[in-house]
């Protein structure tokens, strides 16, 4: 595939995203004195996912200390949880206080990545038509990037707006309007009560709930106190205890029993609180365990779904026409404006671009029935391309940030190390990342089997198509070596 | 109406939706209601209303204990399918001035109970109850109901308006009997004992309490509008044609208690209604207002077709 270029000039390190993983990626390789970099952005700012997703009430709901890289710490977070625009400012703080923005080239959408085995090159194209050059290349692309829709009829037939959670209307004034919000996942819950403070009419149609825990801020209402008091040390235990749940669900057994059912029993307390109706209780009530999907925190949800002007909406979605929402109880809900909150397409297989390895292969086709990598973040026959949130690296309810920080060390560990040695390429063994993923699948089929929801694949509300089967901890552990007898080198002059 | 693919059911499903905004409820003929039929109809027309709302109720216990996520989900919509036939009843008796205002029609007492039944215990009924249950309620909606209905009143939007809830109601029997069967499956002692247990379930116990009155009250009325037994004669015997024409079917002990029970109700002379008709007439005592509110999923029914 890849065509001989004389001209381009070579670059060390490629990045494709300029949001955490690939700022943190350029950020952490200059230190290590790596500065032949370029990122290659499609949008015209830098942040990726907080750039984004600017809806109303847009926030982290991992503490802002463990949302931010450990390596670059920001001075000063004003609140427990950050807000998408504090998240903005630390990023811009990244690029500006390391000088990371000049290696950015931005409107620049990759649309296809290739290897030349002979030279040990990676070339990207976009589709302004910019070609890059580098010796290793890193997909740092984001996860979460693509806006989602539902496969519902007619949905090109409204004719009022419509509005994604991740491509947010700012000019559009909600007050007074008749508002649609489609899924009840991450961003929904947290759009929710902010419209519902501007909106004539509000309708939330959920598809599936999810569990929400009250979110524990500095100010704290008095409700959350009583639920504190009748559940003894909930408060203490409560991040401790999400972050040990997600841990547990992912392996399955250890945890399981007690530390799930106490969240779960605190879940439900929750809602006994804060929601009155028998029937809305059961609506908003999961059926599935808590941890098989994320945890979610709110505490201000069910409130606003119990205002005057709003209602939840379980019945199915039949159709959008020209005026709204019909539902199978055969009524047309008609609306100004439908806002999705309905998450991201996430490739379960194939991948965002096209992408060729060595000899042509094309790692979409392979990938067909199933994404596979080693360690999440090479891939066998792609040699010096390194992924993040590649397949089955997923964070539960941890902080994306410790997976990332785990894979850009491992980047940069390699790329220095291909650097000392004097080596063109690494490509990863077959049998090694065969052997890898055997014991993934292993684990998996634990997991899924043991922890009681039908599957860890991605729901329309959004999030984690492909988990990592195990402890943050224990993801981190093994991103902290790079073992070269995984690896096949080949030297510079061919071998 | 054998064995029956669910996944190829829930697309059928999927592909059978109408709303009530596809009718033009002012279309002519609403005047083919004679002063005569008038009351009756009206009365009947509730509680036909109330019937498909309470199969509605359900139908979410159903969704809620499935284990299979596609039937799941095929009950989910019968649900709303159910709510959608009570909510064109409803704009049928709104076209033919039975409604007063947006006023929910009254339910009689017994359906008062079991609406308060269905609120507080449904969802802990195993499947084995409602899912039999059920398609003995639908084949008397389906096959007498619905059919007297269409015999005594002239208007041709209620033919179309039931000619769709008709379709409905098929694909509900084809589902249910699939899964009366499927629920006959397994070692007979462990569903006997399992039976035995859920019989002495207090919680089954006053479902009993609340539906039998019911059923007599309804078989009252009806017959006192001009139904002929016969007909539910008729519905009894196609419940337990179908229900029992497979030995899995047959070997549900619900399907069993079931259809026994539905010979006792049809048979005027049977002892059994020395003490059934007598909690109809206690229940005539209950004031409802003592029951208090109606639970709010009562208050989703609706004869708007837009909101
Ligand atoms: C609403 C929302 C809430 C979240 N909340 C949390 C949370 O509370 N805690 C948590 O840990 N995580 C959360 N996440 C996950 C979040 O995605 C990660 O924490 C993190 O921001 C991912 O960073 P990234 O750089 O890998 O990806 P992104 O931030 O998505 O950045 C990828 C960048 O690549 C660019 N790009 C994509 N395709 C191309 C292309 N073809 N060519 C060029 N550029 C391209 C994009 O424009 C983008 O700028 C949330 C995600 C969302 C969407
Ligand atoms: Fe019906």
């Amino acid at each position: 595939m890849a065509v001989t270029d004389t001209e381009t000039p070579i670059h060390r390190v490629l990045i494709v995203g300029a949001g955490f993983s690939g700022l943190g990626t350029a950020l952490r390789l200059q230190q290590e004195g790596i500065d032949d970099i370029v990122i290659l952005e499609r949008a015209s700012e830098i942040g990726g996912t907080w750039r984004d997703n600017t809806y109303p009430g847009a926030a982290c709901d991992i503490p802002s200390n463990l949302y931010s890289f450990s390596f670059a710490q920001n001075p000063a977070w004003s609140r427990s949880y950050a807000g998408s625009n504090e998240i903005m400012e630390y990023i811009h703080w990244l690029a500006d206080a390391y000088g990371l923005r000049r290696y950015i080239r931005f409107n620049q959408r990759v649309q296809g990545l290739s290897y030349d085995s002979e030279e040990g090159i990676w070339t990207a194209t976009t589709e302004q038509g910019e070609t890059v050059r580098a010796r290793q290349a890193v997909m740092a692309q984001g996860p979460l990037s693509n806006p989602s829709y539902p496969n519902i009829p007619g949905l090109n037939d409204f004719q009022g707006r419509v509005v994604h959670s991740a491509d947010w209307d700012h000019d559009y004034d909600f007050n007074g309007k008749r508002v649609a919000v489609i899924g009840t996942g991450a961003s929904g819950v947290q759009i929710v009560p902010e419209l519902a403070k501007q909106a004539s009419k509000l309708r939330v149609f959920q598809r599936t709930p999810c569990w929400i825990m009250p979110r524990l801020d500095f100010r704290k209402p008095e409700w959350q106190k009583t639920l504190f008091n009748k559940v003894p040390s909930a408060q203490a235990a409560i991040r401790k205890g999400l972050f040990l749940a997600h841990e547990s669900m992912a392996t399955g057994i250890i945890w399981d029993t007690p530390v799930n059912n106490a969240l779960e029993r605190l879940a439900r307390a929750h809602i006994r609180h804060q929601v009155k109706d028998r029937w809305l209780r059961r609506q908003v009530t999961p059926e599935f365990k808590l941890g098989c999907k994320r945890v979610l925190m709110s505490s201000d949800y069910y409130p606003a779904l119990q205002q005057d002007n709003c209602e939840l909406i379980t019945w199915p979605i039949v159709a959008i026409n020209e005026n709204g929402i019909r539902t199978a109880e055969g009524i047309e809900h008609q609306f100004d404006c439908l806002v999705f909150a309905t998450g991201f397409s996430v490739p379960k297989t194939g991948t965002p671009f096209p992408v060729y390895g060595e000899n042509g292969r094309e790692l979409g086709s392979e990938w067909e029935k199933g994404a596979q990598a080693y360690k999440s973040i090479n891939v066998a026959g792609y040699p010096n391309l390194f992924m993040i949130f590649g397949p089955n690296s997923g964070p539960g309810h941890n902080s994306a940030l410790v997976y990332i920080e785990a894979q850009i060390e491992y980047i940069v560990k390699s790329v220095t190390t291909l650097r000392s040695l004097g080596v063109k390429a690494m490509d990863v063994r077959e049998d090694v990342q065969k052997r890898h993923n055997q014991h993934l699948q292993k684990r998996l089929a634990r997991t899924t089997w043991n922890s009681g929801c039908n599957s860890w694949y991605l729901t329309e509300d959004g999030f984690n198509a492909t988990m990592y089967p195990g402890f943050a901890t224990q993801y981190a552990r093994q991103m902290k070596q790079v073992r070269l007898e995984d690896y096949r080198l080949v030297s510079s002059t061919g071998q | 109406m054998a064995n029956i693919d669910l996944n190829e059911m829930l697309d059928k499903v999927r592909n059978s939706q109408w709303a009530l905004a596809d009718i033009d409820w002012d279309k002519p003929g609403a005047d083919r209601i004679s002063a005569e039929q008038w009351p009756k109809l009206k009365d009947f027309m509730s509680d036909l209303m109330w019937i498909e709302h309470v199969g509605a109720r359900g139908f979410a216990a159903l969704s809620k204990n499935a284990e299979d996520p596609t039937l799941k989900e095929i009950y989910a919509y019968f649900h709303a399918e159910e709510q959608r036939h009570a909510n064109a009843e409803m704009a049928l008796m709104r076209r033919w001035g039975m409604l007063d205002g947006d006023d929910l029609p009254q339910p009689n007492v017994n359906l008062r109970l079991t609406i308060e039944w269905l609120d507080r215990y449904s969802d802990d009924m195993p499947l084995e109850v409602l899912g039999s249950v059920i398609p003995m309620l639908e084949i008397a909606l389906d096959g007498a109901l619905l059919k007297f209905l269409l015999e005594e009143v002239d208007d041709p939007l209620c033919h179309e308006v039931f000619e769709k809830i008709n379709a409905d109601e098929a694909r509900h029997l084809g589902v249910d009997f699939h899964v009366m069967e499927m629920l006959g499956k397994g070692r007979m002692h462990q569903r006997i004992i399992k039976t035995v247990g859920t019989v002495a379930n207090p919680k089954l116990i006053l479902g009993v309490l609340a539906y039998a009155p019911l059923l007599n009250r309804m078989r009252d009325n009806i017959v006192a509008m001009g139904l002929k037994e016969e007909r539910l004669y008729e519905a009894m015997g196609k419940y337990e044609r179908i229900g029992g024409r497979t030995d899995e079917g047959r070997r549900n002990p619900w399907f069993q208690i079931i259809s026994r029970h539905g010979k006792m109700v049809v048979d005027r002379n049977h002892i059994y209604h020395k003490p059934v008709d007598a909690l109809v007439k206690a229940s005539n005592y209950i004031p409802t207002r003592l029951l208090g509110p109606v639970p709010t999923w009562v208050e989703k029914l609706t004869w708007r077709p837009t909101a």
